[in-house]
């Protein structure tokens, strides 16, 4: 089958190029992502099955065929463990997550390093023009390791129409404020006898799917990454200090609002919730607040039909914790080169193609969404035509505002974010008490780190 | 009539109470994931139930405009590849487990039994590193192949009770005419054995269809069946509830096609060898 | 042996299952020895240690007593459902209520599960926001830490009854009308008739089935990863889950492999218990 694909693909290559230029080997690049249809629409179409002219252009120019191969996120992640593990080398380019894969894999020697590539498509890629924080979250160890994609920063989503009709006049800048405008909602709503209204959506998914945003409560409570004693980020800092796991420590405050927030004030399903989930209640008008992974407003509105939500949904900067620092929720959806592929200087020109500014705008242009990787795409009539500059500042701020390292950078991070939203998801189901939770989280990571040899 | 006809009231009302009950609950969720697929986006989503609404056939038409038509045809190819593999090698192995006895047939049963014990997620990344091996990685026979040890011992184990019911006598009869044990089994047993075979080629089918976890890890991009499409698009950005159930409704088709033209034979096949 | 036509019949076979089954399950053995772990590159003998990992992790037990509990009341209930359907059916001629309770045999588990999910959704789900607080069952299904298990059970039932009743009704359907005239002339009821009759005639198609759904159970997966994702917190995540998650998630593959020879080595002592007490006689 494979080999049959690769002859239409080649017929199909040959029938772009007019059969005009000598018969050469093309080399084909093999990729590997998730989002058919949303991402890269702009060159694999709405099914993520064909290639329009702007990508055979590309391969013509480059004499390459990218084959491109759409999967379940969760899934698909199986396969590329699959391919990396045994050596097999059949994508050459991985998609990868900023918050575990990025930094398990280039661990692992998965990965290969981009900084000698960078040089070699400037018309392509240039990281000169890329926000440098969505960089440096791909960045481990000093070493680039994937360039972004569809990346954001943190935020809140909000109904304006809900606040005023309660009397908060503009959104929280603190933790503080937010958990009274979060009980004057809650009041409000019991008052009015709306019961499938809720203040706040946040995701409680068992798994990684919290992590991201709980690790922001937990960053802007304790003021740094408060995974292990004194805050290192990196297996160095680490091993250096013997740095014991502080998950009932300077931890607990973070993980403890993140759980009370989400039993008080969210919707009652809140422990099974993932992105999708908190993205189809604000879309359907039964969240006043989306906290604080933004972008996941941004993707439901369009397609809701509740006036009220198209009408009054506003951006708000995150929030302040108690230490100064503003409630995190920083991700990027990125690409790496194999460091099993066979063809690494072309894989990675198809990377710089995939992630060029060319590209992003394009996808900005087909999603709408005020969010992007390019300044210069960010303060372009392609979202300034939609979108209020000072909304598209106040997301640009967030970028700016962000520590990408809001999280240790060790290999063990993906099974980290794990067990953490795991026993998030537990404590907000009422499974486990926050303190038994976190008592069973801290004797894993314990047990864990010293397998690891950490302590050594 | 039947024997239980004329009997107390009761009992049919008890019976047709059941029935009600029981066929409410199969068929709620498919009624559902029908009703879902012809909503809007939105209108899926809405609570209270939208009851009544103009119905939006849009989902439909783009599965034939969006390319998901190619994992019916991989689906297929993997499905049918699957149950000749199936039929060619589990008809013969049936028919001589039937005719041995004691220690080896007992043995031989469980072993087939045993095959589908290893947990699936501890056999994937063998099983990948032996498709590599053998070059098959991303191929439909390589899925088809993986999808045996799920459906060749279930396929044995019905056949072997169907079998034992065909009286030995036949056998020796035709053997005793010259023919070859082959010929047998093609000439002798086969023909009783239709409505049988229709069965579990059915069953088989429709294992093999609905396996998931193996067609994904075993091909790549154009080699995708229509469970891995349908999580495929599960996942993406926009959750898409009439596409994913236009998809499910319409991945239900071949397979139901099946079952409707074969669901008298499908019982009556089991059903000649199940007590024994 | 080689001159035996039976050897010859049943090679094809077991050299096809032998090659997907005995190299896989070889390469197993050897990874549950394994130290392979992606966070640690190297990968090396390291004797029991994955064993003495696993026997000592809480998840490990946590999740076989989910799987205990899974297994227990899933195949209980879907028996006694496709029996019960099966006794209510066998004397109907209607194809088309027969047709419309195997529904679900045509639905794969993925998708069966993202429709229970919908479904029983506390906030969206036409069951679980509706219908339910409707009649003043006020419980999130799936966020509940009993409700999710529950809730995947009466998936797991509706997905795999279907298989299940067909089995029963054809054996049902096997069985003699005069074996029933003794007993009715005695003047049996229909309950003990059928404990008296039916079941013993329907013994191996019981253990056939039984045998089958307990694989099968064991190695549940889909189902219940696209409806709860093990959760809330680990209240649904079965050895399966914990498998995948160990291997897919957490990388550590030796670890997972171990976890897959137990329970192989569990699944195959037990299901050899039932066909020694259900087959053999049968």
């Amino acid at each position: 089958m494979s080999i049959h694909f690769k002859q239409r693909a080649l017929v199909a290559a040959c029938v772009a190029s007019f059969a005009a230029s000598p018969a050469l080997a093309q080399t084909e690049i093999n990729v590997v992502g998730f989002g058919a249809g949303f991402a890269w629409a702009d060159l694999f179409g709405a099914t993520g099955a064909e290639k329009t002219q702007k990508l055979l252009d590309f391969e013509k120019e480059h004499d390459i065929v990218v084959n491109m191969e759409f999967a379940d996120e969760d899934v698909a992640r199986q396969k590329v463990l699959l391919d990396l593990v045994n050596g097999t080398g059949d994508y050459d380019l991985v998609m990868l997550g900023s918050d575990g894969a990025v930094q398990t894999f280039s661990a692992a020697g998965y990965l290969e390093a981009l900084g000698p590539y960078l040089e070699t498509a400037p018309d392509l890629f240039d990281p000169a023009k890329v926000y440098p924080p969505f960089l440096e979250a791909n960045t481990v160890a000093g070493e680039l390791y994937a360039l972004p994609y569809y990346s954001f920063g943190a935020g809140a989503v909000y109904r304006k129409d809900l606040f005023d009709k309660y009397g908060i006049s503009e959104f929280p800048k603190t933790t503080e404020e937010m958990a009274t405008a979060l009980q004057t909602l809650k009041d409000g709503f019991a008052a009015d006898g709306i019961t499938d209204v809720y203040p706040l959506t946040m995701r409680g998914a068992p798994g990684e799917e919290p992590s991201l945003d709980l690790n922001g409560f937990v960053y802007a409570y304790a003021g740094y990454p408060a995974w292990f004693e004194g805050g290192p980020t990196t297996p160095e800092e680490i091993k250096a200090s013997k740095a014991q796991p502080i998950f009932t420590g300077d931890f607990k405050e973070g993980f403890s609002t993140f759980v009370n927030w989400s039993r008080e004030y969210g919707p009652p399903g809140i422990a099974g919730h993932t992105w999708v989930d908190m993205m189809n209640l604000y879309a359907q008008g039964k969240a006043a607040i989306l906290f604080p992974s933004a972008i996941n407003a941004f993707a439901g509105i369009p397609s809701s039909e509740v006036p009220e939500v198209k009408e009054f949904s506003a951006f708000a900067p995150s929030p302040a914790g108690p230490s100064g620092k503003v409630v995190q929720s920083f991700w990027t959806f990125s690409v790496g080169v194999s460091a099993f592929s066979k063809n690494k200087q072309e894989a990675y020109e198809v990377l710089a193609f995939l992630t060029s500014e060319d590209v992003m705008r394009d996808f900005a242009e087909v999603i709408g969404w005020p969010y992007t990787t390019y300044p210069s795409i960010m303060h372009s009539p392609t979202l300034t035509d939609k979108w209020p500059t000072e909304m598209l500042d106040q997301i640009e701020a967030s970028f700016y505002d962000a520590d990408p390292h809001y999280f240790p950078y060790i290999p063990e991070l993906t099974e980290f974010m794990d067990h953490i939203g795991t026993a998030a998801s537990s404590a907000i189901s009422g499974a486990q008490t926050i303190d038994e939770a976190l008592d069973e989280l801290q004797s894993w990571a314990t047990e864990r780190m010293d397998r690891a040899g950490y302590y050594k | 009539m039947s024997g239980y006809a004329g009997q107390s009231i009761w009992k049919s009302l008890g019976r047709a109470a059941f029935l009600s009950v029981a066929v409410s609950f199969v068929l709620f969720p498919i009624l559902w994931l029908a009703l879902g697929s012809v909503k809007t986006r939105n209108g899926a989503l809405a609570v209270p139930p939208e009851f009544i609404f103009q119905p939006d056939f849009t989902a439909y038409t783009r599965i034939f405009t969006q390319g998901f038509l190619g994992s019916f045809q991989t689906s297929l190819t993997i499905a049918l590849t699957n149950v000749v593999l199936t039929m060619v090698l589990g008809v013969p192995a049936a028919y001589a487990l039937t005719r041995m006895t004691g220690k080896v047939q007992e043995n031989l049963s469980f072993w087939l039994l045993s095959v589908r014990m290893a947990p699936l997620f501890a056999v994937i990344i063998p099983l990948y590193v032996l498709f590599r091996g053998i070059g098959l990685l991303d191929t439909p026979i390589a899925v088809a192949l993986a999808h045996l040890t799920l459906t060749l011992p279930m396929a044995i184990w019905m056949l072997v009770t169907y079998f034992r019911s065909i009286p030995i006598d036949l056998d020796q009869a035709a053997l005793l005419d010259g023919a070859t044990r082959l010929q047998v089994l093609w000439i002798v047993i086969l023909p009783i054995a239709r409505p049988m075979l229709a069965s579990v080629g059915i069953i088989v089918f429709i294992f093999s269809w609905n396996e998931f976890l193996l067609a994904f890890i075993l091909t790549s991009r154009d080699a995708q069946t229509v469970p891995v499409a349908v999580a495929s698009m599960a996942g993406t950005m926009s959750f898409d509830w009439p596409l994913i159930a236009a998809v499910s409704i319409v991945s239900m088709i071949p397979a139901l096609l099946f079952v409707g033209v074969a669901q008298r034979h499908i019982v009556s096949g089991l059903g000649a060898g199940a007590v024994k | 042996m080689l001159r035996d036509w039976r050897f010859w019949f049943f090679l094809p076979t077991l050299l096809a299952l032998g090659i997907v089954v005995l190299f896989p399950t070889g390469y197993l053995l050897w990874m549950s020895l394994a130290h392979w772990i992606i966070t640690e590159p190297g990968v090396y003998f390291d004797g029991l240690a994955n064993f003495r990992t696993l026997f000592r992790s809480a998840s490990f037990y946590d999740s076989a007593r989910v799987t205990a509990l899974y297994l227990f009341f899933s195949t209980v209930i879907m028996m006694v459902f496709a029996m019960l359907m099966a006794l209510a059916l066998q004397h109907s001629r209607s194809g088309i209520l027969r047709s419309a309770i195997v529904l679900p045999l045509v639905i794969p588990p993925v998708v069966a599960g993202f429709t229970w999910r919908f479904l029983l959704n506390g906030e969206i789900g036409f069951l679980g926001a509706w219908l339910f607080p409707m009649v003043g069952l006020d419980v999130n299904m799936l966020s509940n830490p009993s409700g999710a298990l529950v809730s995947v059970i009466i998936a797991d039932v509706w997905s795999r009854t279907p298989f299940m009743f067909l089995i029963f009704l054809a054996a049902l359907q096997g069985i003699p009308r005069d074996y029933y005239e003794a007993v009715r002339l005695d003047g049996a009821t229909a309950v003990q008739e059928f404990f008296t009759v039916t079941l013993p005639l329907m013994r191996s198609a019981v253990a056939v089935a039984l045998l089958f759904r307990v694989v099968d159970a064991i190695n549940t997966f889909e189902l219940i990863y696209v409806m709860t994702k093990g959760g809330p917190g680990r209240a649904t995540q079965t050895l399966s889950l914990l498998g995948w998650k160990t291997a897919f998630q957490n990388y550590d593959l030796g670890g997972a492999a171990a976890l897959g020879v137990v329970m192989l080595v569990v699944t195959t002592i037990s299901a050899g218990i039932m066909f020694a007490r259900f087959m053999r006689k049968a």
